[in-house]
């Protein structure tokens, strides 16, 4: 089971961010390196990359805040 | 369709950046211009990565000047490149448009075919989103009229790359729509449905071409862009009240792709078209005209328009969500045509 | 006969003495009004917005262009204006159309979308029309120029001293209808002002990376009128450069046009917190804010801190109390989006 984090160098301060889209559905299988959600800063977008393949669970849903190093999901490979 | 390659999803904006991209790559005579397509990416996210693969040669932000700039792109193209230029807002079409429909639409046609107008204009469209009458407009029919000139809007990331692939290749110029609510830009909100698998290689949308995205059998849903969505999400409430609805996305507006449109209507005898455009002298009544003309006889009951009224778009909310299309309407008007007559 | 190509400069923050006390009290007040306008409706717009920035959100959605920073331009030109001269504005407003006297509380309620707004909740902030101060603005870059052109025309054929004003931001000098508009102004020697506040950026390009001058006051001569460049962003070297061009307007002699060079503190253009900032930008840009540079000069020349005080509570108050009718009008009925299409509709 692997951590799907905010990475800590995402963007610049400590501000809020919210998850816009989730590209793939509780439950879908990902593959490693593939852009699995949208993640918005400030009205910046920035991707974020799933670290490994495998199934993927998803805790933070679309629009709830989010901050940096946060699991917002976990990938079961 | 089988594959073993892994799924990829991108959004709109992705995938009209990636089709981009892999094509400045293939071909050194495609070229983006337009406002803050450079640096920023592009208001609307479609060049995100572009100035730091290409250089600034090929990914040129402009001046606000879109006669100067659009018409530059009509020569460019008539000098052997494949210019991609951006309006920002199609709203916006009224500072340049004579470049548009009175030289790019009229290149091929004046010199006989001699000289070439192979350039894309990309423009987002569209409102709900409380940003008032001149920056929420679709305009569909107002380009999509002009002879000269092929216009088409994705629903989804798969068509948003593959028709931008086919748009940059075709040597007529095309205006490639984008509507703000499916970009996937979180600012705009998201349509999750226009969020799919695209495939990384390289492929194409036929332009011309409609896609029935939904089969059905009593009543045939025409759609556009994000109206698309709408008779989808419609399609799926009226499925619980046991009718049968097919959903057709346009894809390509002009040149229209009447014979699906036809073949449909014959099968289930029923037609709504949702456009988001100004109702009168629009999309919505082309299609029509394209079902009356062809015999008239298949249809079963009056065919209906859900469309933006004839008037300005409103800012506040209250007024611009009561004359926007929505499902709600989409399925009244489907109950309506199976009441029995008074 | 074309107007004197004459071009002069004010290049100098120098206090106007020309400049009476009640005026650059006026002025002070109103970048206050204009000020806390701001900050009022930046509160409302971030409502519903937050932690993720959806447009479509709060009580105030779509977008926004706040004009922190740009006072100085507002209210160093309206301060030579009267109710019959007209302004034409862009969608950066709300500090314009202040200085120009338009009905607060009817501002502010066509900004949250209420029935008691200016157009009843059709055009909302960038679409906001005041005929009672011949005050209006709309979104298209450069295209509120003509329009002022044409103002500036009828008043002369009804045979008055009332002119025009035409603001635009220095993107709008590298769209076509500037060129256009000042030319037909200098043939037609229509008595209006173009005043351009230069604030550097259009949206994501820098002005130098994009126009073929460094001075658009230098373009003037090329449409036969007088050129100013004002290189502080100060009331009264705004208001000395407006008053020479208001003058000679008046006065028969034709356009002019002004460039500002103005700081907009806001920074981006829809309007959202500034998190994304470098450390130290934030705090460099509050350093050239206008309004507390010009209170510190008003009170090194001799007015009292509690004149400024008590003219600064009232202009707060009266925002005040705009945005309290604001947020308690009613909205419209939806049925009133198909009214005023057309003139006679209702």
């Amino acid at each position: 089971m692997t951590e799907v984090r905010v990475p800590n160098d995402l963007w610049d301060d400590d501000s809020e961010g919210a998850i816009s889209a989730w590209l793939y559905e509780d439950g879908d299988r990902v593959e490693g390196g593939a852009i699995i959600a949208e993640v918005m800063n400030e009205k910046v977008a920035f991707e974020l990359h799933a670290p490994v393949s495998g199934v993927l669970a998803i805790l933070s849903p679309a629009e709830e805040a989010v901050r940096k190093g946060q699991v917002v999901a976990r990938i079961a490979g | 369709m089988t594959t073993t390659a892994p799924s990829r999803r991108l959004t709109i904006a992705r995938a009209m950046s990636e089709a981009l991209a892999q094509e400045m790559a293939r071909d050194p005579g495609v070229l983006v211009l337009g406002e803050d397509i450079g640096k920023l990416g592009g208001v609307f996210g479609t060049t995100q990565g572009l100035l730091d693969q290409f250089g600034a040669d090929r990914v040129r932000d402009t001046p606000i000047s879109e006669t100067a700039f659009i018409g530059a792109a009509v020569g460019l193209a008539a000098s052997g490149m494949r210019p991609v230029a951006e309006l920002m807002f199609v709203d916006f079409f009224g500072v340049c448009m004579d470049a548009i429909y009175n030289l790019a639409a009229k290149q091929s046609y004046f010199s006989g075919g001699k000289v070439r107008c192979p350039m894309v204009i990309m423009t987002s469209v569209g409102g709900g989103y409380g940003d008032a009458g001149q920056h929420s407009q679709c305009l569909y029919a107002t380009f999509a009229h002009l002879p000269g000139l092929k216009v088409v809007i994705p629903s989804n990331a798969r068509d948003a790359k593959g028709l931008m692939l086919a748009a940059i290749r075709d040597d007529n110029p095309v205006v490639f729509m984008f509507h703000k609510a499916l970009q996937g830009m979180g600012w705009l909100g998201t349509v999750q449905r226009s969020i799919t698998d695209v495939p990384e290689g390289d492929y194409t949308t036929p332009i011309g071409e409609a896609a029935v995205v939904r089969a059905g059998t009593d009543v045939t849903l025409v759609g556009l862009g994000l109206t698309v969505h709408l008779a989808l999400d419609a399609a799926a409430s009226l499925a619980k009240q046991g009718v049968s609805a097919e959903v057709i996305d346009l894809r390509t507006i002009s040149p229209l792709d009447r014979a699906t449109i036809r073949a449909s209507a014959a099968k289930t005898g029923r037609l709504v078209v949702v456009d988001d455009d100004y109702l009168s002298f629009g999309v919505a009544a082309e299609v029509i005209a394209s079902i009356c003309e062809h015999g008239g006889a298949t249809l079963k009951c009056p065919p209906m328009r859900i469309a933006h009224p004839d008037i300005p778009v409103p800012f506040t909310p209250v007024m611009e969500h009561f004359v926007l299309p929505n499902a709600e309407k989409i399925v009244a008007a489907v109950q309506a045509m199976f009441e029995p007559a008074a | 006969m074309k107007g004197s190509t004459a071009m002069t400069t004010l290049e100098a923050g120098v206090a106007s003495t020309a400049t009476n006390r009640s005026q650059r009290l006026w002025m002070y007040a109103t970048m206050v009004k204009s000020r806390h306008f701001e900050a009022l409706v930046k509160v409302a717009y971030l409502e519903g917005k937050q932690p993720m920035f959806n447009m479509a959100k709060g009580p105030i959605p779509g977008e926004m262009h706040l004009s922190d920073g740009q006072e100085p331009c507002a209210v160093g030109v309206c301060a030579h204006l009267g109710p019959r001269d007209a302004v034409t504005a862009t969608h950066r407003p709300h500090h314009i159309a202040i200085a120009k006297g338009v009905d607060l509380n009817a501002m502010a309620a066509e900004i949250f979308g209420k029935q008691a707004g200016l157009s009843g909740g059709r055009g909302g902030h960038m679409h906001l029309f005041d005929p009672a101060v011949n005050f209006a603005c709309s979104g298209i870059i450069a295209q509120g120029l003509g329009p002022a052109v044409g103002s500036a025309l009828a008043a002369t054929l009804r045979g008055s001293s009332d002119i025009a004003v035409a603001f635009m931001g220095e993107g709008a000098a590298n769209q076509g209808a500037f060129h256009e508009a000042l030319n037909l102004a200098a043939v037609w020697r229509a008595p209006v002002v173009f005043v351009i506040e230069d604030n550097a950026y259009g949206i994501s390009v820098a002005k130098r990376d994009c126009t073929a001058v460094e001075s658009n006051a230098t373009r003037a001569a090329g449409y036969g009128m007088p050129g100013v460049h004002v290189a502080a962003n100060d009331p009264d070297a705004v208001f000395a450069a407006a008053g020479e061009a208001v003058s000679r307007a008046r006065a028969g002699r034709g356009p002019s046009l002004i460039e500002i060079e103005t700081t907009r503190l806001e920074g981006h253009f829809m309007g959202d917190a500034e998190g994304y900032r470098p450390p130290g930008e934030v705090d460099a840009l509050k350093a050239l804010d206008p309004i507390p540079a010009y209170r510190a000069r008003l009170l090194s020349e001799g007015f009292e801190a509690e004149a400024l005080d008590r003219a600064a509570q009232a202009a707060v108050a009266e925002v005040e109390a705009a945005f309290a009718f604001a947020r308690s009008a009613a909205y419209p009925a939806p049925e009133e989006a198909f009214e005023h299409v057309f003139a006679g509709d209702r």
